[in-house]
């Protein structure tokens, strides 16, 4: 046990290994290419944030400029909470949501994943392929009967109903249970010879060698809750329960599009994601990778 | 009869017990997918078998459905489109994501957290933004492609409304919507690569190419594997870009040029109200990305290389 | 914290002033609508979809819990303009539509078809309502059954107009149009005021069906697209072919953008042109004024759509929004009362004040106070006003919708299919939809 537990916290030394090094013309060429990538991927989030700070007078501009001549980010700020009052209690809302989804899937698909990864019974792949089958249904062709299911269970427009059907999930189960298979399986045998229970094992040995897919699944899910907006919508859209993908959909209205406020709002839901994703991605970068046996 | 029970489970005590902890650890998850996710889609296929408007009572007409869907122009056109823009962008989205990963897992690359966090930015920004910029840049004499490509002769190219061009807008955003996304299971995986691998390779003299192709591309192979299923997935159930890039000219492309198996679903569905219709559609939507997946679980282990030696 | 404050002021501000105008009931002489006290108090649910709208709403929603329905409550949810169709269908799948709700000229037909719509008819006889007083373009299609009850309770109205670019009119050495003006000064004007070099168009005023060619097909008389009760498709007759012939010309000359230019088939996308001042002249709905007003940088003014040469007649396309209630709703009375409430001189003076969309009550007070709420733009919006004189309701409905609203334009402004293969192709599908739709 103890020695399992010394491999699982080794982390890669900070003077990395010469072979990691790249010729600085390479260097260049990498950075060359990122930068260029990084312009595209970053287009549409600089055209939401200079929006949200453009005056309605600059809402209309062919060809589309990014920087605002007259910024009015305070004054788009205002005029959002004017309009929508409730947006901070949206907020809360998503964060209630996301937090528990997430961490309802944390324990329930790791359980899951670990006992489809590691142990043998009967009817195992079949479930497994039935449970990867769900993923196979468009949302369009159950959104109606998942609708009735959680009416009739009495949960209609209430936090639950956005959180409890999400608490289960084929995704996370199969990411998990590739990550787990990854694992050298001598390290759990090692830990059960020492006398732990499957629990135990899960605990101390397998998710502590996880930590990159445990860190992408994180990232991962919390994205996916935090900007889901059809079942919400569809299960739980009352001023009390509203999160905040509906609230900025609710700007727009049939005859108007204020863009600058939708922007506003857009931009202050996406955040607390890219703050998120900065603070997670060191667990699936500088994770463990050190495992010390030898094959 | 017992012992027939208990053999199923294993034939030794600890076979047994571990078969119940198996059991055990799936049983939360699987009951929660079965009657949040299960049912519905029971349902949903169940609906496929009826005539449903979504107000008059559902009335059961067997394999209808089915039979037009076989002989309806819109269907085939629809699973060409999905068949299309699938080519189109898991590749790419692939490639380009394990690229920028591999770039990206360089530690001696400065400001590595600034460029993960910059390409994984589309996965969380919003669709509607992302769309507008896209049908700007596709737009002709004001869009920014057009800057680029008009003077060298290619004006006035009119890509949203083409139904040749179409899909081509549509996959660019899909790729640059999904691309972090991959990029960040692909970072993952590269982290679970021992070290001690590289450098036992570098003792055996392989370059870098070497060792990418035979230390990197076979211990990343189970993500990779996860990768591709879900990309694949994923891209047979493209809706969202759809729906959004389309909706300024006309909601599923001029004359259904855009229009892929899951907007069919929704057309049939919740515009035309042939709720009977559109399950149909789900049903052979499902059974063909289940083919495709089954045959992927086929080949894994040509291919698929996992740590305790087990395909499965 | 801050936030906090502002709301509570605004709070304050927004009851001072629905009691002010609660006080000042005496502005409406002589309504044409009384509302009438309820019998029974209960909770409705009720379902709007424009968020500026809620407010107004729930304003008028107070001064009935309070004088013509004590201890009524109403449960008003906005559900997105994008997804409401959608939502609603997916509640009536499970059988729980809320118990009043917003409706649309263009989707009412699937619901009374089911029979999913309360008829309200026999609510405003007892009312002593005559419905004739909304004329017919804005009823008509909200009329069912065989003596043509009146399904719906309008709300607003909006008709179309021309917007128009005063400075670029001054630089072509043009006078500002009057109501008087043809289709042949209209063509005159776009082909003058079409710069190549700048990369300028005339105008731009094809797109959508509302506003678009089928105010033009209505100014010669005949019904846009679809002839009235779903006989067939009108597209291929010669008038409609007329109109879209002489639009398609203008564009053909390099005079109007095409849909690719412009960003999109909508509306919107040519307001976004002519905003950024691409084009010269557009035609747009009253409810874009407030936009207008608030986003547009230069010079510009509003005129009536032009007169057809032969027939002398500008009209538009005149769309109005009901309030509907759902027929299996458990409070029928309560419903109906809310809406007759919601019609009312009262709670319409709430929307004619507002400024957005113009109130459907007929009371020449409450227009004249929608007119008043844009006096300081010094915009002409009275023309949207007289065209509901002469004005052609929507013909279309949802299931051929995207047919005549986006492709038909597309084909014939984009892709440059010959104008009479664009309409047969749309009055093929149409006619094939029309037949499903009688089985």
């Amino acid at each position: 046990m103890n020695q399992t537990q010394t491999i699982a916290t080794t982390r890669q030394p900070d003077a990395s290994p010469k072979y990691m090094d790249i010729g600085i013309r390479r260097k260049i060429l990498v950075y060359i290419v990122l930068a260029f990538g990084a312009v595209v991927m970053l287009m549409p989030f600089i055209w939401m944030a200079s929006t949200s700070c453009k005056p309605p007078t600059e809402l209309n501009q062919l060809p589309v400029r990014f920087i605002p001549q007259d910024p009015a980010c305070a004054i788009n700020l205002d005029a959002l909470y004017d309009i929508s009052p409730l947006f901070n209690s949206y907020l809360m809302n998503s964060f209630i949501v996301t937090i528990g989804r997430t961490l309802g899937q944390l324990i329930i698909c790791s359980l899951a994943a670990y006992g489809f990864a590691r142990f043998r019974f009967p009817g195992r792949n079949i479930l497994f392929a039935m449970c990867l089958g769900l993923l196979m249904v468009p949302y369009q062709a159950i959104v109606i009967p998942q609708y009735v299911l959680v009416r009739d269970m009495g949960l209609l427009n209430t936090l639950p109903a956005i959180i409890v059907p999400n608490m289960f999930s084929a995704f996370a189960l199969f990411l998990l249970r590739q990550a787990f298979m990854q694992i050298p399986i001598e390290l759990e045998e090692a830990a059960e010879i020492d006398g732990a229970n499957p629990l135990l094992v899960l605990w101390h040995v397998v998710l502590p060698l996880s930590i990159p897919a445990l860190a992408a699944f994180g990232v991962i899910t919390v994205q996916a809750a935090w900007n889901d907006f059809l079942w919400p919508l569809v299960a739980a859209n009352t001023p009390d329960t509203r999160v905040v993908t509906i609230g900025i959909s609710l700007l727009q209205g049939e005859r108007s599009t204020p863009w600058n406020l939708i922007m506003m709002g857009s931009l202050i839901a996406t955040l607390p994601m890219v703050v998120l994703f900065m603070l997670l991605q060191r667990y699936f970068i500088e994770g463990v990778a050190m495992t010390g046996v030898n094959r | 009869m017992m012992t027939a029970v208990l053999n199923l489970l294993g034939t030794t005590p600890r076979a047994r017990r571990r078969a119940l902890w198996g059991i055990a650890l799936i049983l939360p998850n699987t009951i929660g997918l079965f009657v949040f996710f299960g049912i519905p889609v029971l349902m949903s296929f169940n609906t496929s078998l009826q005539e449903w408007n979504g107000i008059r009572p559902a009335v059961y007409i067997g394999l209808d459905n089915f039979e037009r869907l076989a002989s309806d122009t819109r269907f085939w056109n629809a699973l060409s489109n999905t068949l299309q823009l699938l080519l189109m962008i898991v590749p790419l989205e692939m490639l380009l994501a394990l690229g920028v990963a591999l770039l990206l897992n360089q530690q001696r690359l400065k400001g590595r957290a600034v460029f993960r966090t910059i390409y994984f930015l589309p996965v969380v920004t919003s669709t509607v933004a992302a769309s507008v910029v896209w049908a700007w840049i596709f737009q002709p004499r004001f869009g920014l492609l057009d800057m680029f490509i008009a003077p060298l002769g290619f004006t006035d190219i009119r890509w949203m409304t083409s139904p040749d061009l179409v899909l081509v807008p549509i996959a660019a955003v899909a790729i640059w919507q999904r691309l972090g996304f991959d990029m960040v299971l692909f970072l993952a995986g590269l982290q679970s690569i021992p070290g001690v691998l590289y450098e036992a390779a570098i003792i055996d003299g392989a370059n870098r190419w070497q060792r990418f192709r035979y230390v990197t591309l076979p211990m990343l192979s189970p993500i990779t594997f996860l990768v591709v299923v879900l990309a694949i997935i994923h891209g047979f159930q493209i809706f969202d870009q759809v729906f959004i890039m389309t909706a300024r000219t006309v909601p599923g492309g001029v004359g259904g040029s855009a229009t892929t198996l899951t907007y069919l679903l929704y057309d049939s569905g919740f515009v035309r109200s042939q709720f009977g219709y559109a399950s149909a559609v789900a049903v052979v939507l499902f059974a063909i990305i289940l083919s495709v997946t089954v045959g992927q679980l086929r080949l894994q282990r040509y291919w698929v290389y996992y740590e305790s030696g087990e395909a499965q | 914290m801050t936030k906090r404050v502002v709301f509570s002021v605004l709070l304050v501000v927004v009851l001072a002033l629905s009691a002010s105008v609660v006080a000042q009931e005496t502005t409406i002489d002589e309504p044409m609508i009384t509302p009438v006290v309820c019998e029974e108090p209960g909770d409705l649910t009720m379902w709007v979809w424009d968020e500026t709208w809620a407010e107004v709403i729930g304003n008028s929603i107070e001064v009935w819990t309070e004088k013509y329905c004590e201890g009524a409550t109403v449960d008003l949810i906005q559900q997105p303009w994008g997804n409401y169709w959608d939502l609603l269908r997916t509640n009536a799948a499970g059988g729980d539509l809320p118990d009043v709700f917003n409706m649309s000229q263009t989707f009412v037909g699937f619901y009374a078809d089911n029979d999913v719509l309360l008829n309200l008819q026999p609510y405003w006889d007892d009312a002593g309502i005559d419905t004739t007083m909304w004329g017919t373009g804005m009823v008509n299609p909200y009329r069912f059954g065989e003596d043509g009850d009146l399904h719906a309770g309008p709300v607003n109205w909006d008709t179309v107009a021309v917007l128009y670019n005063k400075e670029m009119l001054e630089a072509a050495g043009l006078e500002e149009p009057t109501s008087d003006w043809t289709w042949d000064d209209f063509a005159m004007y776009t082909e003058a005021l079409t710069d190549e070099e700048a990369g300028v168009f005339g105008s731009a005023v094809y797109m959508q069906f509302q506003t678009g060619y089928a105010n033009w097909i209505a100014a010669t008389g005949e019904s846009p697209a679809v002839a009235p009760e779903r006989a067939g498709c009108t597209l291929t007759s010669d008038e409609s072919l007329e109109a879209l012939n002489y639009l398609h010309g203008l564009y053909d000359a390099g005079y109007m953008p095409s849909v690719s230019v412009m960003g999109g088939s909508s509306a919107d996308d040519a307001f976004a042109l002519f905003a950024s001042e691409n084009v010269a002249m557009i035609t747009a709905g009253s409810w874009k004024m407030p936009d207008a007003i608030e986003q547009l940088t230069f010079d510009w003014d509003i005129v009536q759509l032009p007169r057809h040469p032969e027939t002398g007649r500008s009209r538009s396309v005149l769309h109005a929004v009901g309030y509907v209630a759902a027929a299996n709703t458990s409070q029928p009375d309560l419903a109906a009362n809310l809406i007759t409430f919601l019609v009312s001189d009262e709670a319409q003076m709430f929307f004619a004040e507002a400024g957005g969309v113009a109130p459907a009550n007929p009371n020449p007070v409450l227009q004249a106070t929608w007119a008043e709420a844009f006096a300081d733009s010094g915009k002409n919006v009275q023309a949207f006003i007289d065209a509901t004189e002469d004005s052609q309701g929507v013909t279309g409905f949802g299931e051929i919708w995207n047919v005549i609203n986006a492709e038909l334009v597309i084909n014939i402004f984009d892709l440059d299919i010959p104008v009479e293969d664009a309409a047969a192709m749309a009055c093929d599908e149409i006619d094939r939809t029309i037949a499903e739709l009688a089985e």
